[in-house]
């Protein structure tokens, strides 16, 4: 004889099919939101070698972000500056053990790593934080002389002890500008300054810049993946 | 509409079973068969990147380490390429050329523009010789065998054991050493050369090569009494007659007469250069010869001589219409050189002896052309040395204690009647300076680690005898030197190879002790102004080859009395680019043969040996014997069999085969059978039926589609390929763009205006010559992997660009046209509209874009293309190969250009990463891009200048105005697909009394084929295009 379930279990029905919807949702939900830009990308912050605070320079020293970047108008890569860089104001003691007038925090254990790259030449080994896929061809010149602003990817860089993923960088997120830069652009000369605001509102100031500069961003594929 | 019938192949033109068999699948073997075993995909993953870059980091991709320079050099840019000038030998031939480095690596050569002989191009040689400083296969160390096991070693071991030696030599002026090199035009070597012999006058100095080029330079002393170079200037020729010479494949100034004669033969501007081509084998001369006769090697000599016959006679008339195919083209030819006086050339190959040398010289002579166009420069190296069996007597005698051979593999490539080997092991101390160890490096007790030109200082004379220069673009990469460092260290002197050269090029030019012109000189690649003066000789009194009749008569064939030809222009040369896997997949120009070599003959021949594609067959010359597959190539004299040499070797590595670690040669050595009394030819060959056969991997009759489509192909060939004679052209310039009928084109809906640039291009098919090289440039610009031989077997070779070649006429005496087919960017691209998930999609200037991150692989695109350009990744052709070190083959890469995975199409994208980059630079300057500012890469090689690439709507660019030239057509424009490549129509030009011969062209509507297009018009309106 077959095992029947009792009439009664019949209300279970329900609430079985309802918690497999709401599972499924809440699977689905937990994929989507896991896999989100906002989960994967933003916030990512690698230790650095070298605690070296943005903050520090870029905000309260007011170090122009080109002077360590400086290829960041020329070529594609805004290049991590060599340790010659660093050593400009931090270089420690040369060989016959005078440490330059000059020299900041020349004892510092923590630049180390930094004193050990200038006297052996080796490279300090930094994280990148700002990864983009490598079908993706971004090119920083194309932007910088164009005036988008460092800001509008790299957020407030000057307010970071260490520096974090602040925009997801996404394609949704490169696309967005693309196609209505307006708010995004800023004269070239406020390019770096992270704190700047426009006077009136953004879109007008953008709208002018774009008729300047003779701004029209491209959209198609091979724009950025070739 | 042509009523010539054109052909791919003879099994194609006979429906032969295996064809059939070929067009019934789409690929010949089901496509996700994966091939069996491991060996078979080695050659699959050399070159490369892995994509898959391990989960290790959970969801994010991987962590990036950032190593900036400590100090980063003056004016580097990480990430912006750098350009060098440099000049080095590459097979033989000293090529002025410009490298691109890329934060320190070089990952492209190209012709250096500045040598305006021949101006940004270069060979496909020049092209693959990047892949080689890659090589995993290369040499690490020195090494030293002892007591049969192999010890690595350091240079300063070298150089210690070197001193050693010497000072054993000093009492015997250095008797006990040999030197074996390969021929070289560089003065440093010369001069280190002539310093050994000052201080070790006893040592000897023998040279051997495979390419032997000495027939030409004892013609000129049998003609003229001293030694001296021809050199051809073809812009000042209208008649040119190659005899037995590929004047556009492996003569050294192959790049320059390619750019002399395409510039000679553009009809609109009234000028039209004749090539006559007598030859053994096609070569591309014969390709682009207006007439083509194949003569055996040994009737040629017999023909020039009646040719200065009948010059010397009254008149000559024209021959009756029963007269044989070689008889018109002769009277053509004799008729032509009679009535340009001055105009013309005769050049004469190196196969040929050295009495046609002098005999062709005498012709010119004859008809003024010497001082005009045909000038003689002094041979620089012409110190006299001991050929290689100079050096095995010399071995022999038993006083040789120490060998030092720099470079070469004359273990390998030695005629069979030299026994180098055997002669050698009686020499204590063998050493080898060698790139990668090679069957000689086996016969040595030491190996030494060559520098690849690319790491070291260098110098040559260029073909014109300006002093080049090479400068090293990046350090060794192993423990290894260059043949001057060598040099030095055998003199004791320091080993420092910028000083060395330096020092010679003080000597050419006092001023160079200036660091300012020193530095000069190192920036462009080469001493201006330093080319060698031309000469004036005067002919004397010879014995020539005599006239005769054999030439006159269709050949017969013979087995036992065939001919046997040894060609070198294959893709590996003489075979030291068998470890290359871009050339050795890169398909020859007429036989389309990858990755091996067969007996090429006639389908007469062929037919009369009872002998079909692929059956393996014996070739026996005396005792010699090899066997090897056979070919059938249209065009083959009839009589003669040609192989190409560079196969079969054992110890090339994992490319090119080494039979030690169980990897199969590629192709057949035929060096049994060439001795060095016939380098180039021998008569007496029998071919024997083994009754086995052997797959060759050809690529012509790819991309075939069925039986209604090979019969579409036939009949629209013509199309494809369109062409006229010279006087056709000048009664209706635009021939082309009235060939095709067909109603008015109309697009279902609304299409894109293309206001701002529209990219376009163009390929000249009267310029054309065939010769591979932009399949080669796109490879290494483009990163397009290698698949091997099994793989392009079932058609699954990835060039982006490929050159199809046509025959067309009797398949004896045929014509061919070759066209460069690559992705057209159609405008309303089939490609697109079937793409299920948007992955290749249109840009708002033109370009059909792929975006390989988005295809998933359905091939829906390849199948709906018509031009059929797009390429799979059925496997993962850079997937890793155990025991190669991938850091090392990674360095070859383009990183413009996104390294394509398994599963993905890919396809030729008119080389976009540099159309962005110049956009960027401009646009970053404030400036618009130039006219002509964008080259791809393809453009940047051609030695004809075939290919030009830009904006359509700019009207100064070179693109645009060939799109509105007279002879522009669109391949398949009636699909309505709107390419944007062009072509422009070739033009022939033949001999009056032989264009009737010729199958006749017309601008009209007679064949059934046509007429049935244009019934089908109903509207009856019909729009020329």
């Amino acid at each position: 004889m077959h095992f029947s379930f009792p009439r009664w279990t019949n209300r279970f029905i329900l609430v079985c099919l309802g918690t497999l919807a709401v599972g499924g949702l809440y699977v689905g939900a937990v994929i989507y939101a896991a896999t989100a830009p906002e989960t994967l990308n933003v916030g990512h912050e690698p230790k650095q070698p070298i605690p070296f605070s943005h903050k520090l320079h870029a905000g309260q020293l007011k170090l122009d972000c080109r002077y360590c970047h400086n290829t960041v108008d020329k070529a594609a890569h805004a290049a991590v500056p060599p340790s010659a860089t660093c050593g400009n104001c931090h270089s420690g003691a040369d060989s016959k053990g005078n440490v330059p007038y000059s020299s900041v925090r020349s004892e510092s254990l923590l630049l180390t790593p930094l004193r050990q790259s200038l006297a052996n030449q080796d490279p300090i080994l930094w994280k990148r934080v700002h990864d983009l896929p490598d079908y993706v061809y971004f090119d920083h010149s194309a932007h910088v002389n164009r005036g988008v602003g460092c800001v509008s990817c790299h957020d407030r860089v000057d307010q970071m002890d260490v520096v974090s993923q602040a925009k997801t960088l996404s394609m949704t997120f490169c696309l967005d500008c693309h196609r209505n830069p307006e708010p995004h652009l800023r004269p070239l000369d406020k390019v770096t300054d992270l704190a700047w605001v426009p006077e009136t509102s953004a879109e007008e100031v953008g709208k002018k810049i774009k008729e300047d500069l003779g701004i029209r961003p491209r959209t198609n594929c091979s724009t950025c993946h070739r | 509409m042509s009523s010539k019938t054109w052909y791919r192949s003879l099994a194609e033109l006979e429906n032969s079973t295996e064809f059939l068999e070929l067009m019934h699948r789409e690929f010949p073997k089901a496509a996700s068969e994966f091939p069996k075993g491991v060996s078979r995909r080695r050659w699959l993953q050399l070159m490369g990147a892995s994509l898959i870059l391990g989960g290790a980091a959970g969801c994010r991709f991987e962590q990036d380490t950032l190593a900036p320079a400590a100090t980063r050099p003056a004016n580097r840019i990480p990430g912006k390429p750098k350009f060098y000038n440099t000049s080095f030998e590459i097979a033989g031939v000293a090529q002025a050329l410009r490298a691109t480095s890329y934060d320190g690596r070089p990952i492209k050569l190209d012709g250096n523009p500045d040598y305006a002989a021949v101006g940004g191009a270069s060979t496909s040689y020049a092209q693959g010789t990047t892949l080689e400083l890659y090589d995993p296969d290369r040499g690490r160390t020195p090494t030293q065998l002892q007591d049969r096991s192999a010890i690595a070693r350091t240079w300063v071991d070298v150089d210690t054991f070197l001193a050693e030696s010497a000072k054993g030599w000093s009492g015997s002026q250095g008797a006990e050493l040999s030197v074996l090199a390969e021929p070289t035009s560089s003065p440093t070597i010369a001069r280190l050369r002539t310093e050994l012999q000052k201080r070790f006058p006893k040592a000897t100095w023998f040279e051997h090569t495979a390419v032997d080029q000495s027939n030409s330079l004892r013609g000129a002393e049998l003609a003229f009494g001293e030694v001296l170079r021809p050199q051809f200037d073809l812009s000042a020729a209208k008649v040119v007659v190659t005899i037995d010479c590929d004047l556009f494949g492996n003569h050294p100034d192959a790049l320059q007469l390619i750019r002399q004669y395409s510039a000679g033969r553009a009809p609109a501007e009234g000028k039209m250069i004749r090539l006559y081509s007598v030859e053994c084998e096609f070569t591309q001369a014969g390709m682009m010869a207006d007439h083509r006769l194949g003569l055996r090697p040994s009737e040629i000599a017999g023909f020039l001589a009646s040719v200065e016959a009948a010059l010397s006679e009254d008149s000559i008339h024209e021959p009756a219409k029963s007269a044989t195919y070689p008889q018109k083209v002769f009277a053509a030819l004799v008729d032509d050189l009679r009535k340009h006086p001055g105009q013309s050339v005769i050049a004469v190959g190196p196969a040929q002896p050295a009495a046609v040398h002098a005999l062709a010289h005498r012709i010119n002579s004859q008809l003024q052309n010497i001082g005009k166009t045909v000038t003689f420069v002094r041979e620089t190296n012409t110190t006299v040395n001991g050929s290689l069996a100079d050096f095995v007597s010399h071995a022999q005698a038993g006083t040789c204690q120490e060998l030092l051979i720099l470079g070469g593999n004359p273990a390998y490539n030695a005629p069979a009647d030299i026994d180098f080997a055997a002669s050698i092991k009686s020499i204590p101390n063998r050493m080898h300076l060698s790139l990668a160890p090679n069957e000689t490096s086996d016969l040595c007790n030491w190996f030494l680690s060559q520098s690849h030109p690319l790491e070291c200082w260098s110098d040559c004379r260029l073909s014109d005898g300006t002093y080049g220069l090479g400068q090293p673009l990046i350090a060794p990469l192993f423990e290894s030197r260059s043949t001057i460092e060598v040099l030095s260290s055998l003199l004791g002197l320091k080993v420092d190879g910028l000083n060395q050269v330096r020092r010679t090029a003080i000597e050419i030019d006092s001023g160079l002790k200036a660091d300012k012109e020193w530095k000069r000189v190192v920036h462009s690649g080469f001493l201006a102004d330093s080319a060698a003066s031309t000469v004036s000789p005067k002919i004397k009194a010879f014995d020539g080859p005599q006239a005769n009749d054999t030439w006159k008569a269709v050949a017969e064939v013979k087995n036992g009395d065939l001919e046997l030809v040894f060609s070198n222009n294959s893709s590996v040369f003489d075979g030291r680019f068998a470890n290359n896997a871009w050339l050795q997949e890169l398909p020859h120009p007429l036989t389309k043969l990858t990755w091996g070599n067969a007996a090429v003959m006639s389908p007469k021949t062929a037919a009369a040996l009872g002998v079909k594609d692929e059956d393996l067959v014996q070739l026996q010359v005396g005792k010699g014997k090899v066997e090897i597959p056979a070919y059938i190539l249209p065009g083959q004299a009839t009589g003669t069999v040609s192989v190409a040499i560079g196969y079969g070797r054992k110890k090339a590595g994992l490319v090119g085969g080494d039979t030690a670690n169980d990897i199969a040669p590629v192709g057949v050595n035929v060096s049994p059978l060439r001795t060095s009394q016939t380098l180039h030819s021998v008569k007496g060959l029998k071919v024997t039926q083994t009754g086995r056969t052997q797959k060759l991997s050809a690529t012509q009759d790819h991309y075939a589609i069925d039986k209604i489509g090979l019969e579409g192909i036939h009949e629209r060939i013509g199309d494809l390929v369109r062409e006229a004679n010279l006087d056709e052209f000048l009664h209706h310039p635009d021939f082309a763009q009235h060939k095709v009928h067909h109603p008015p084109l109309e697009s279902p809906w609304k299409e894109h205006s293309y206001d701002g640039h529209a990219w376009g291009m163009a390929i000249d098919l009267n310029k054309c010559i065939g010769c591979n090289a932009c399949m080669i440039a796109c490879q290494s610009e483009n990163n397009v992997p290698v698949v091997g031989a099994e793989q392009v077997q079932q058609n699954r070779e990835m060039h982006w660009l490929r050159v199809d070649r046509y025959f067309s006429g009797d398949p004896e005496q045929p014509t061919v046209i070759t066209q460069p087919v690559t992705c057209h960017h159609c405008e309303n691209a089939p490609c697109e509209q079937v793409c299920p998930v948007a992955a290749t999609v249109h840009s708002d200037e033109g370009l059909n874009d792929m975006a390989y991150n988005r295809c998933i692989g359905t091939r829906y695109c390849g199948n709906n293309c018509p031009y059929k350009v797009r390429r799979f990744n059925f496997l993962d052709y850079r997937g890793e190969l155990p025991g190669t070190n991938q850091d090392l083959t990674h360095l070859v890469l383009n990183p413009e250009v996104t390294v394509r995975s398994r599963g993905v199409m890919e396809k030729c994208t008119y080389c976009v990463q540099r159309i962005q980059n110049t956009r960027i630079t401009a646009s970053n300057k404030g400036r618009a891009i130039g006219a002509n500012e964008i080259q791809s890469a393809c453009q940047q090689v051609c030695p004809a200048q075939a290919i030009v690439f830009g904006d359509l709507n700019n009207p100064e660019s070179a693109v645009a105005k060939a799109h509105a030239d007279s002879r522009a057509y669109a391949m398949l424009e009636e699909l309505n697909v709107k390419p944007r490549t062009k072509y422009l129509a070739r033009i022939r030009n033949p001999h009056p009394w032989l264009a009737s011969d010729q199958d006749e062209h017309d601008h009209g509507h007679s064949t059934p084929a046509h007429a049935m297009k244009t019934q089908d018009h109903r509207c009856g309106q019909e729009a020329h295009v």
